[in-house]
């Protein structure tokens, strides 16, 4: 056995365990983590693919940002997970059966002839003055422009949409308003009052 | 050197995983969202392979926008489990059953 | 390879995106002191968009951006037709808007979005395109269904609209990373090309396809993939219903043309036998548990359900008659359903939502006009003769019978019979059951004439049926 294969083996088997644990464990925050665990072992495999711009990615935004958000959001829920749990057993029969079924018409489909190795050879591996992010770069933002301007439009909705449903406005709290307080003027808190001077008695 | 199908079968069994995930966890939303971001990992490793032996740059392009969208969808998910939550005060899939018939 | 963009056949895009982001901006600092402003320049930027499409009418298929958008026949006719429903659906929902608190800038702004993520949808001649304009349609609506944040069956509509629509486009995705490895491709044109040259009993091919027709089941809702169809018709606000039940459906149409039509025409026999199925379960379904529904937007959407399976008639029949009937039978059923809505809004006032059936008991002794209104919406849904739905439904069977799928079209045709029995027990309940409460009706003058405007035009007499037929002829004729 390679190097190559040892790593690969390696990577998938940690990814392929990661993820059964993520859908069988009890507690949100755990599956969150073995998500994360998921997504390294993931990434690591992209590398052997020499698509590294890519498990860069998929470590900096999906790692640093998704995951964490949703650790935020299962940390900010004060949610009962034994409730949660219920009728778990039941429907896991069911859900392996499927999955074991779907599992095995992809794998015998897949492995069956038209990609090993014969049909479909392993390409050289790239020089060492080969820039992957270069070349995505190259691509996107010229012959791409198109889909990324659409992608551009996906990030202003997803903004719009996560506002939209989760801003309220509070009544009843109090919080620093800059722009009202930075426009305030004397006349609207000190008032002058004319008063004649007491008389003295 | 390892072949393409191994790629795949390894793309098609964090897929299944997905599936059952989505089947078990039907009453836990929170966890119903990291079964869908596992399916977009298993197509992504799909399109990643493809394209290290096709030699060809797109799949890795279409990659990035799938990413792009996750993100953006997953945001959009947890914005309605919240909404959601401070209904409710649950986020028990089986207790949303005020729609039925 | 061509890398001069030619953006103006993309111009409507633009515009409708640009005054979305202005709309936006607009809003934030004139929502107090002009609360309608957004709703009128949402409508001024539709009227802009149809006069910039109309624009576009008789041009010869051109594809720019790379080949990743293709401006041709059936995207003209489409995205018109998408961008007309918008507004006149707009002009039915805003007072129910205004009367449930939802009246919000982002509302208008998140329906633009949606509306631009339909026209690059119909216009996609790439993977990539079709995938992001799906993307773009399916989080504005996510977003639209939960827009009415204190109302529980809303969000809990949402939540489900969210996870099955997720899971489809994880099933469309997988298929798409399928058709990649064995054509070595996105691009739909040479995808095509490269099915051709293949045997139709390749297996990756054939799991590639199923995964992408399991995909688009999701999103037409067809059974056994229509889950979600009642939960959403239900439970979502009526406006935000109106919406997803009528411009929508056409998107769906144009997506099915250019995955199973301009990319696997090649492998037609393949799809055409999985979507008999699908076709068959839906009538069938939607059909019979309509019967059984007492909320009258869950019979709609039990009855959205069998029309989808009527529509997939046309696709089945796998010939440019056959699509042009399916787009006719699109556009007919979304006028139908606009009205249907729009009656449905007409009748709610705030605190009332007029969703159930028995809420309709003796409208004819109160409003009669409104009642033979929606007598007659109902009329053309169930397909009987006086009314355009009638025509709609000939029109896919006819294209079954020209390529000779006889038994199929006994089954629609029987199919609809049993159909037509729930849609006239609403129209006994109008006009043979006692009243039950005072009904006023508290909707603008401008939704009460369109809404009645779009009532009337569903009777066939009318000489728009053929134009719009010949229209759609002539727009899958031009197909790039």
């Amino acid at each position: 056995m390679t190097f190559e294969q040892l790593a690969f083996y390696f990577f998938a088997s940690v990814a392929i365990l990661a993820a059964a644990m993520v859908v069988t464990v009890r507690n949100p925050v755990r599956a969150a983590l073995f998500l994360i665990l998921t997504f390294f072992a993931v990434a690591c495999i992209w590398m052997m693919l020499e698509a590294e711009f890519l498990a860069i990615v998929l470590i900096l935004v999906y790692v640093g940002a998704v995951m964490v958000l949703f650790l935020f959001v299962v940390m900010m829920l004060d949610i009962d997970f034994d409730q949660l749990r219920e009728g778990f057993a039941e429907t896991l029969p069911i859900g392996a059966t499927v999955a074991v079924l779907v599992l095995l018409q992809l794998v015998i489909v897949l492995t069956s002839g038209p990609f090993e190795l014969e049909q479909v050879a392993a390409p050289v591996p790239a020089a060492a003055d080969y820039g992957n992010t270069h070349q995505l770069g190259l691509l996107i933002y010229t012959y791409y422009v198109y889909p990324f301007e659409l992608a551009a439009v996906m990030l202003v909705l997803a903004m719009i949409a996560a506002i939209v449903l989760t801003l309220r406005d509070r009544t009843g709290t109090r919080s620093q308003k800059p722009h009202e307080q930075t426009q305030v003027k004397r006349k609207d808190r000190v008032r002058l009052v004319k008063m004649n001077a007491e008389k003295k008695n | 050197m390892i072949p393409l199908s191994h790629y795949l079968a390894l793309g098609a069994i964090l897929f299944s995983i997905s599936v059952v995930g989505i089947f078990l966890n039907r009453k836990n939303v929170v966890i119903l969202l990291m079964s869908i971001e596992l399916m977009l990992l298993a197509v992504n490793i799909n399109f990643i392979a493809f394209s290290h032996y096709l030699q060809d740059v797109t799949g890795q392009i279409f990659v990035f926008f799938v990413l792009t969208v996750a993100a953006a969808e997953s945001a959009i998910g947890l914005a309605i489990i919240i909404v959601l939550f401070r209904r409710r005060h649950t986020i028990n899939v089986s207790d949303l059953d005020s729609l039925k018939g | 390879m061509n890398h001069i963009l030619n953006m103006q056949v993309a111009t409507p895009e633009i515009f409708i995106f640009s005054m979305a982001c202005l709309i936006l901006m607009i809003d934030l600092y004139t929502h107090d002191r002009l609360p309608l402003l957004s709703y009128w320049l949402t409508q001024a930027t539709l009227v802009a968009g149809i006069y910039l499409g109309l624009g576009g009418m008789g041009t010869e298929p051109v594809t720019t951006f790379n080949g990743m958008f293709i401006h041709d026949g059936m995207s003209v006719v489409v995205k018109l037709a998408i961008m007309l429903f918008t507004l006149i659906g707009l002009v039915y929902s805003r007072q129910y808007i205004l009367d449930r608190g939802m009246y919000r800038g982002e509302y208008y702004v998140l329906v633009l979005i949606a509306v631009l993520g339909m026209m690059v949808m119909t216009s996609a001649s790439h993977f990539l395109s079709l995938y992001l304009g799906l993307e773009l349609l399916s989080l504005s609506l996510y977003t639209l269904v939960a827009i009415n944040r204190d109302s529980d069956t809303a969000v809990e509509a949402a939540m489900k609209y969210f996870v099955l629509g997720a899971v489809a486009s994880g099933m469309l995705l997988y298929g798409m990373s399928l058709m990649y490895g064995v054509t070595g491709s996105l691009d739909i044109k040479t995808i095509s090309a490269a099915i051709q040259g293949m045997q139709s009993d390749d297996v990756m091919l054939m799991l590639g396809l199923i995964f992408i027709v399991v995909g688009l089941g999701f999103k037409l809702g067809v059974v056994p993939f229509h889950m979600w169809i009642p939960d959403i018709y239900q439970g979502a606000p009526t406006s935000v219903v109106l919406f997803i039940a009528t411009a929508p459906k056409l998107a769906a149409f144009a997506m099915v043309i250019r995955l199973l039509v301009d990319g696997f025409q090649s492998i037609a026999v393949n799809w055409s036998d999985m979507l008999v199925i699908l076709a068959v379960l839906s009538m069938a379904l939607g059909n019979i548990v309509a019967i059984a529904q007492a909320n009258f937007k869950r019979m709609l959407a039990y009855s959205a359900i069998s029309h989808m399976g009527y529509f997939l008639l046309g696709i089945i029949s796998a010939n440019p008659n056959g699509y042009s009937a399916s787009l006719f039978y699109m556009i007919i059923y979304a006028f139908t359903g606009l009205a249907a809505f729009g009656l449905i809004l007409l009748m709610s006032r705030s605190g009332f939502e007029a969703e159930n059936i028995s809420d309709y008991r003796g409208l004819n002794r109160e409003h009669p006009w409104y009642a033979f209104m929606i007598a007659l919406v109902m009329f053309s849904m169930a397909g009987l003769p006086p009314t355009v739905g009638f025509y709609a439904k000939l029109s896919v069977i006819q294209a079954l019978v020209d390529v000779n799928m006889i038994s199929l079209a006994v089954i629609a045709v029987l199919l609809a019979v049993i159909g037509a029995f729930y849609y006239l027990r609403i129209v006994k309940t109008m006009y043979f059951d006692a009243p039950e409460a005072e009904r006023t009706i508290t909707t603008g003058l401008d939704a009460r004439v369109l809404v009645s405007l779009n009532a009337v035009m569903l009777l066939a007499v009318m000489p728009w049926i053929g134009t719009i037929m010949d229209l759609c002829m002539s727009a899958i004729q031009s197909m790039g």
